[in-house]
């Protein structure tokens, strides 16, 4: 089991998680963009969707989500839902191009995090909870999503390290006997 | 190779199942998975120490960038305010204190004799939905979940989670919070149909700022020294600073007028004053004041559940009666807590002020939609309240 443990990608997916998780409650709760705090583990679950697919996005998303429920004191399970949402929707979004560029990889992220995003309160009505909506949960959205995209150049290499991904290796088809 | 694939859907379907058990483990409470959000909290701390000193240079860069000119405007209408309110401070404060005297003379529960534990605001929310912020004392300082959180303005939240040396405060603005609150019917005045302007985070518009500034420039001219007063963190949360209270509603109120001598201008002599007989009298040197008793008005309570609503949106008010021969309830009146043997708050901590008033068909009621005294976007020092509810001391 602990080798298991050692040889999956969670020994790298924590550790990264924790300073993530540390960024989000130190810098990222100040630096707010129109009064919404920008998301940067979710991005980086959505990050882990759109370079490894939805399998390893989600797992990656329910590992971090759990995570911030822990620290945070909310619900546990309750983002680790959403952020496996996100998880998997970037991932089965990056499923319609074989090789996306970077600008679409990072289309795929916005989009995830704003799944992610937009699945937070749905959750929390399934809890009980009283009108969970922000008020400006349209703008919550898309400015989330947005700078999940623009983080996507940095999230996207550490998720492929995170998750032991190696990029493709194109090799020169061999050389044809003349007929 | 299928898009979506049995295997794909399977792990993310176990893995959703799987956070919907957790989910219905930690809300009925399991002993284990608190065992485990304690240790991962206590892990997280030496990271988020060193995370902190190593992006301060970030933080402080941002603020400067986007809030320098806001703050250089705001810092100068403050002070301006703060000299204003200096001088009606003293009277106020005698009236706190009238009044806590009374409440012991009559052996009424009054805030004067609960203990407090000063704490400092160490983290803010880090979700959009969420209104909790941590504070830098726990159990170790005698808090325990459900005690109220105030600062000098007034009722900020309350505990609900406690580990030794840290703290959780759910807002006021909270969905989930909810407490006991009375209206003082009569405090308010009737301003129908105004409606809601863009304000700066102490709650004036750019023109109010403005007109403030402006005034302050010109009182500067006409003094002849402007008084430069610093103060620190320590001077506004020192320990005499008492806990925000409102007084009784009843009680006589006093006016007190004060009249300085006629300032003689610069470069003239002074005007020699003479009796009928033309002997010199002596001018006075010192100042008069008059004290006059106003009848106090007679104010009727109300009482309601505030209950918070989310980031953006005014807490409500719930629950009201609304009898015209109890208490008229319009915008401007006072919120305050109501106490009780069931809440987690003792009476009269000041909470706001009604901004809207809708009424509601039938036997509802009215809600009050109210704005807060306290400014949750700048939170700093607050004081936890070490109060427990009659009915959990008695347990």
């Amino acid at each position: 089991m602990f080798a298991a443990f050692v040889q999956s990608s969670l020994i790298r997916l924590i550790p990264v998680g924790m300073v993530m998780l540390a960024l989000q409650r130190t810098v990222f709760v100040d630096i707010k963009v129109s009064g919404v705090t920008v998301q940067v583990v979710l991005a980086l679950a959505a990050a882990a969707g759109a370079s490894g697919g939805s399998e390893r996005g989600a797992v990656a998303g329910f590992v971090l989500g759990t995570m911030f429920d822990l620290v945070e004191g909310t619900p546990l399970g309750s983002t680790a839902i959403a952020f496996t949402v996100a998880g998997a929707a970037a991932g089965l979004l990056a499923l319609i191009a074989a090789d996306p560029q970077w600008w679409l990889k990072a289309i795929f992220v916005g989009l995830g995090c704003a799944a992610g995003e937009a699945m937070l309160p749905v959750v929390r009505i399934f809890i009980g909870e009283e009108s969970p909506w922000p008020a400006n949960m349209p703008k919550v959205i898309l400015i989330v999503a947005l700078t999940g995209a623009l983080m996507s150049p940095v999230l996207l290499p550490l998720s492929r390290w995170c998750l032991k991904i190696r990029g493709p290796a194109w090799t020169a088809p061999a050389e044809q006997p003349p007929i | 190779m299928p898009l979506y694939t049995v295997g794909r859907r399977r792990v993310i379907i176990a893995l959703l199942l799987t956070g919907a058990l957790l989910l219905t483990l930690d809300l009925r409470g399991n002993p284990v998975l608190d065992t485990v959000r304690d240790g991962f909290s206590r892990a997280m701390v030496p990271v988020e120490q060193a995370t902190d000193v190593v992006t301060t240079p970030v933080q402080r860069a941002w603020n400067s960038f986007s809030n320098y000119d806001d703050l250089e405007r705001e810092n100068q209408a403050l002070r301006d305010e703060i000299d204003r309110q200096r001088g009606t401070q003293a009277t106020a404060e005698a009236s706190i204190i009238d009044y806590q005297l009374l409440l012991a003379l009559n052996n009424l529960p009054s805030l004067s004799g609960i203990e407090t534990a000063k704490a400092q605001v160490v983290g803010g929310a880090t979700n959009n939905i969420d209104q909790i912020v941590e504070i830098n004392k726990g159990s170790d300082s005698g808090i325990a979940v459900g005690m109220p959180v105030v600062n000098q303005a007034g009722l900020i939240g309350k505990i609900t989670q406690v580990n030794a040396t840290t703290s959780k405060v759910m807002l006021v603005t909270d969905p989930r919070y909810s407490i006991p609150v009375e209206i003082l019917g009569g405090t308010g005045e009737l301003d129908a149909g105004e409606e809601p302007t863009d304000t700066t985070p102490s709650g004036r518009t750019e023109e109010e700022l403005d007109e403030i500034i402006d005034q302050s420039i010109a009182d500067a001219e006409a003094a002849d020294a402007a008084e430069n007063v610093e103060s620190t963190p320590a001077d506004v949360f020192e320990d005499e600073v008492p806990l925000p209270q409102a007084g009784g509603p009843n009680e006589a109120t006093t006016t007190t007028t004060t009249s300085l001598p006629e300032a003689v201008p610069t470069g003239e002599e002074a005007p020699v004053v003479t009796d009928p007989d033309g002997n010199p009298i002596d001018a006075p040197s010192t100042t008069t004041t008059t004290t006059i008793a106003l009848d106090p008005d007679q104010l009727e309570k109300e009482f309601g559940v505030l209950q918070g609503r989310g980031q953006g949106r005014p807490p409500q008010v719930r629950f009201l009666q609304d009898i015209p021969s109890l208490a008229v309830l319009q915008v401007g009146d006072l919120i305050e807590t109501a106490g009780g043997s069931q809440s987690l708050a003792p009476p009269n901590i000041p909470v706001g002020r009604v901004i809207n008033r809708a009424n509601r068909p039938g036997v509802a009621g009215p809600l009050l939609e109210i704005e807060l005294n306290a400014d949750l976007d700048k939170l700093n020092f607050v004081r936890v309240v070490l109060f427990q509810p009659l009915t959990e001391v008695a347990e």
